[in-house]
């Protein structure tokens, strides 16, 4: 494969990326920070660039809406939003799920109102994670451009055929000019096939209802089904990460482990607080401390055994969450680890720490300072639910 | 340009072959408007011979066509939600385009049709349809507007009005029904303004210790909500599903004194009439009495009838003091003496007494008897002496309390329901097989039988005046001499069934099984008319139902510049020409469809396509299309702007519906001419704007 390298944010690197899928339909609704994923593919579709029918829907609601009007019909579908947008479009994420759409979401996190702020935060993706979506989270331009490409193989996936979202924070990642390697229209041929693998579709040659009301006769089964696919979405990811690392070179794993191998302590995170995780237990390593840190990149179907294989022997964990959560029993992310890991033997005990809220910086002395807190209710035999870091008292 | 195709008669005919697109084995309501328009609007697509594709919003269309496993549409047919079909039919729309660019192929036509109710398209939907109307997607938005979001009791319900007791199914628009005032705690009687047919449905089954009802889970009874301090306590309205065992629910105690009943005259056989050889003369009352009810007790019991035999029969053995009663009572009241043929039997040989008894509704034989509704109307006095008689019968008494049996379950019901206005505490129908050859009260059975029994008392009256706050403890209504209050002691799911619901005017609740239940609801829309009583903006002292008029929504459609065209399925051809020509159009149409409800209208089923007819001939829905400034009234519209002679009052529309109704109190006389007024001046801005 050829490898080019391109300056690109994280936005324009979704949009090139998308440019690449050259989707049927991308119907959206501008919001910041996901605008220039939007403003980047119109110059595409009006430069005839790509084939794709672009709806310029009224709401984010409309958009959810089209997309899942579209992905009936068989094609390929993709949208962008963020925020208040992906809270508009939640009644219908689950229709698109309930109605097997594989459409692609890319999600640039961002606060939700009130008070209104436009900065990263990824409450607005967590809350999203019953809604029966595959969700990733990506930590640099490089993720969101390789996630983007994964995203349309995973949920298109004959044994999955869910839709998928991935997450970039919003301005961290979406407006920071990062180095991209990118891929050749070639190599994005030979990883996605041409067309979807569509059984039945909504088809003017097809008498077929679809979208009928279901009783408790059936309704039961039928979510049923959703949850096996979700069980099957954990193995495709993996063999899709796997050939996506064959074809680019580029190590793409569900969770990222690293200096995890003699770690006594770990940081936990998604998303760009991994980046400064990994920078902490560089510098944690220069003072001779034992410490590794694990990026979680598949958040939905949760990948409890690849977490609890990297946790294992782990002493105490430093859970860095840039989401938000009130009166619940520790940060989101804590929650699922928690249930992944208990009952199991030579787990570590859990800190969670919710920051960076409203796109606050969280800086490395700050992760430090919690990491030691960590340490010490690690040795009381304590752990920490619902502590708060960087912000004023 | 505006251009209506012409569709004749014997177009309709060669269409009506092509087949339904909304095909039979849907479950809307009888006389549903949708179901009517939707097949209209559907075949008029079909006639233009490109492909259709419909799109529905969440509704009663969608929601009564598609029941999971089954579909009603031979047509590629898909749902999203309630808000957004027009987005979900555009990007149907693009995404069909995009994948045949992606082949080279060119753009093939497909007739998108896009179903929406008033609800879907005037208020939650409107975003929707306004934004996918402005990026031009090609499609028919077709709103059937019924006015109103609109939403039971199984069959043998019995319902008690002024006649007495009746069935459900034997309630007729006009009847006067008891209902309980919530203010004053009263019984009073009110009008039964609607019935509704609601279809199948689940059904389950309430329990008291003395009560038995079944309902829909969605059926609200009135129950006593017990705060902290018992001083505020009240009465407050609760589905069925909200209800747990404990609740404590509104029941009726006791009717009030009732009047002796006055029978209708039959006609009497006389000697010389054919086959008419030999009458035995006998003196007919007429009007009810206490031993006359227990002579009806006795036949209810132990009795038959059989006219074309002349005879009256009762399985009483000889030498008991049954049969010397029913011998005395039938000398004192009829003046003939019964011939006792065998130990068994007793025979009445009276062509007239026998037309006589089975005039009286009560039934012929031992499995289809029941207490008929006029006996629920008798004094007091009048309704013992039938139990008197009853349980000289099939019943016995073993202290202070009554057993009696029978095979007739219609029976135990109707005696029940009738011994709970009389206090008497009865309880539930306990139903029993008993093999053949055993013996049951007096006599040896045939074969096996299926009968019932139920067990009854008379209640103590507790001391209200000295123990009020105790006894309210148990009962909150003691004080009320005709309701009450029973815990509920079970709530079961029975089975799926036909179901039927009422509507009462003012006081919305009326007296099922004995027990005071609500009439169901219809929330009011966007598309809701002015002064239209709903469920959410009901004909209050002050306000007479909706404030506001409709949106003016083919208008505001008609502003995006596409064409708009309003239709009635009262007037198929020009609905269909309508339909036609907003689908060939080239972009976005938009056809507003007056499609009655009449559960929400509240009229007869089969009064439908007449409302809505009457709807156009009053100018309330005129007939027309608007596209780009230009303006067209068409059909009777049109006719009635050349002729206005031809033109109804409003009146005609409106008295048709019982959401109108309180406008025809007096107190309302106003608003009723301040719609005419309204609808004139709208009809004569359409006039002067069109051409015809």
């Amino acid at each position: 494969m050829l490898k080019q390298v391109r300056g690109m944010t994280g936005d324009e690197a979704v949009a090139y990326a998308v440019k690449l899928v050259n989707p049927d339909v991308l119907a959206a609704y501008p919001i910041t920070p996901q605008t220039i994923i939007v403003e980047r593919y119109s110059d595409f579709v009006n430069n005839g660039e790509v084939d794709t029918s672009f709806i310029p829907v009224e709401s984010e609601h409309s958009a959810m809406s089209a997309c899942v009007g579209a992905s009936m019909t068989g094609a390929r579908v993709f949208t962008a939003t963020a925020s208040a947008g992906l809270a508009l479009m939640y009644e219908i994420l689950y229709v698109a799920s309930g109605m097997r759409c594989p459409i692609v979401l890319a999600v640039a996190n961002r606060a939700f109102s009130a008070p209104i702020n436009i900065h990263g935060e990824c409450t607005d993706q967590l809350v999203c994670r019953d809604a029966s979506w595959v969700s990733l989270f990506g930590e640099s331009a490089q993720e969101a451009y390789d996630e983007t490409i994964m995203s349309f193989k995973i949920g298109e996936h004959p044994d999955v055929q869910l839709p998928t979202m991935f997450g970039i924070e919003g301005f961290i990642v979406t407006h920071a000019l990062e180095r991209v390697e990118t891929m050749s229209k070639t190599d994005v041929e030979e990883f996605l096939p041409a067309e979807r693998d569509v059984k039945y579709k909504f088809s003017p040659d097809e008498v077929m209802t679809f979208g009928s009301l279901v009783l408790q006769d059936y309704y039961m089964e039928i979510k049923r089904q959703q949850e096996e696919a979700m069980q099957n979405a954990y193995k495709v990811t993996k063999e899709v990460m796997a050939e996506f690392t064959e074809l680019t070179g580029r190590k793409m794993e569900i969770v990222e482990k690293y200096q995890l191998e003699d770690a006594e302590h770990a940081f936990i995170s998604y998303g760009a607080t991994a980046g400064n995780a990994k920078a902490v237990v560089n510098k944690l390593r220069e003072k001779g401390e034992k410490v590794g840190a694990l990026k979680i990149r598949l958040h939905r179907p949760f990948p409890i055994d690849d977490i609890y294989d990297a946790l294992k022997g782990i002493k105490s964990a430093t859970i860095l969450d840039r989401s938000a959560t009130y009166g619940s029993p520790g940060t989101i992310v804590q929650g699922d680890i928690a249930t992944a890991l208990y009952g199991k033997k030579d787990v570590p005990t859990l800190h969670g720490f919710i920051n960076g809220l409203g796109g606050r910086v969280l800086t490395l002395p700050q992760i430090i300072e919690a990491y030691e807190k960590a340490k010490v209710y690690h040795e009381e035999g304590k752990t920490l639910t619902q502590e708060w870091i960087g912000y004023r008292s | 340009m505006l251009e209506l195709p012409s569709i004749s008669v014997k177009d309709l005919q060669e269409w009506s072959k092509l087949g339904e697109v909304l095909t039979s084995g849907h479950r809307l309501c009888s006389g549903c408007g949708a179901g009517i328009m939707a097949r209209q609007v559907t075949l008029a697509a079909k006639a233009l011979g490109d492909p259709i594709m419909i799109v529905n919003a969440t509704g009663c269309l969608e929601v009564a066509t598609t029941i999971y496993p089954y579909t009603a549409w031979n047509a590629p047919w898909l749902h999203n939600a309630f808000e957004n079909a027009p987005a979900t039919a555009s990007g149907a729309i693009e995404a069909m385009k995009a994948m045949r660019r992606k082949q080279n192929k060119p753009d093939r036509n497909v007739n998108m049709i896009i179903f929406g109710g008033d609800g879907g398209t005037y208020d939650i939907g409107l975003q929707s349809l306004s934004g996918a109307i402005e990026r031009g997607h090609d499609f028919l938005y077709v709103c059937y507007n019924n006015g109103a979001y609109m939403n039971c009791l199984s069959l043998d319900t019995h319902i008690m009005t002024e006649e007495g007791l009746k069935r459900v199914t034997d309630i007729k628009i006009g009847d006067q029904v008891y209902a309980f005032n919530q203010k004053s705690g009263e019984l009073v009687l009110k009008e039964c303004s609607g019935i509704f047919d609601n279809g199948i449905k689940k059904i389950y089954e309430l329990n008291t210790l003395h009560h038995t009802i079944r309902t829909t889970i969605n059926h609200p009874f009135l129950i006593v909500q017990r705060s902290r301090k018992n001083i505020e306590n009240k009465l407050i309205w609760k589905t069925l599903g909200e209800l747990n065992v404990g609740d404590e629910i509104v029941v009726l105690k006791s009717l009030a004194e009732g009047n002796s009943y006055t029978f209708e005259t039959i006609k009497m056989s006389k000697l010389g009439d054919y086959k008419v050889n030999k009458l035995n003369e006998v003196a007919l009352p007429k009007e009810s009495n206490p031993e006359l009810m227990e002579f009806l007790g006795l036949f209810i019991g132990d009795g038959w009838v059989r006219v074309h035999k002349t005879e009256i029969g009762f399985s009483i053995p000889k030498d008991t003091k049954e049969r010397k009663r029913l011998i005395e009572l039938t000398q004192k009241l009829f003046g003939i003496t019964p011939s006792e043929v065998n130990p068994n039997d007793v025979y009445i040989y009276s062509v007239n007494l026998a037309k006589f008894i089975d005039s009286l509704d009560i039934g012929k034989g031992a499995k289809n008897k029941k207490i008929p509704s006029w006996i629920f109307t008798l004094p007091l006095e009048e309704k013992e002496g039938l139990i008197k008689g009853l349980l000289q019968s099939d019943g016995y008494t073993i202290g202070k309390s009554n057993r009696y049996v029978s095979a007739s379950i219609e029976l135990l019901k109707t005696m029940r329901l009738l011994l709970q206005t009389m206090n008497y505490r009865v309880g539930k129908i306990h139903k029993q097989q008993k093999k053949k050859g055993t013996f049951v009260v007096y006599r040896k059975l045939l074969e096996d039988s299926n009968y019932g029994y139920i067990c009854f008392s008379r209640k103590k009256e507790p001391n209200v005046g000295k123990y009020l706050s105790q006894i309210k403890q148990r009962d909150f209504l003691a004080d009320n001499p005709n309701f009450k209050t029973e815990k509920i002691v079970s709530i079961n799911f029975i089975r799926e069934e036909p179901t039927i619901d009422l509507r009462v005017e003012d006081e919305h609740n009326f007296i099922a099984d004995g027990i005071v239940v609500h009439n169901t609801g219809i929330q009011r829309s966007g598309g809701t008319p002015q002064s239209a009583a709903t469920t959410t903006s009901p004909p209050g002292k002050v306000i007479p139902g909706k404030i506001k008029w409709a949106k003016p929504l083919a208008e505001i459609m008609a502003a995006h510049e596409i064409p708009a065209f309003t239709a009635s399925p009262a007037y198929i051809r020009d609905l269909m020409a309508k339909v036609q020509a907003g689908l060939k159009h080239d972009g976005s149409a938009f056809l507003l469809v007056d499609s009655p409800c009449n559960l929400g209208q509240r009229y007869a089923p089969e009064i439908s396509i007449e409302t809505t007819k009457i709807a156009v001939k009053s100018c309330f829905f005129p007939l027309y299309g608007t596209y780009l400034g230009e303006w067209i009234l068409t059909g009777e519209s049109a006719r009635i702007a050349k002729n206005p002679d031809r033109k109804v009052p409003v009146e005609d529309y409106l008295k048709l519906q019982g959401r109108f109704r309180h406008l025809f109190k007096p107190e309302w006389k106003k608003k009723l001419i301040e719609i005419q007024e309204t609808v004139d001046e709208r009809w004569e801005r359409l006039v002067n704007l069109a051409s015809c």
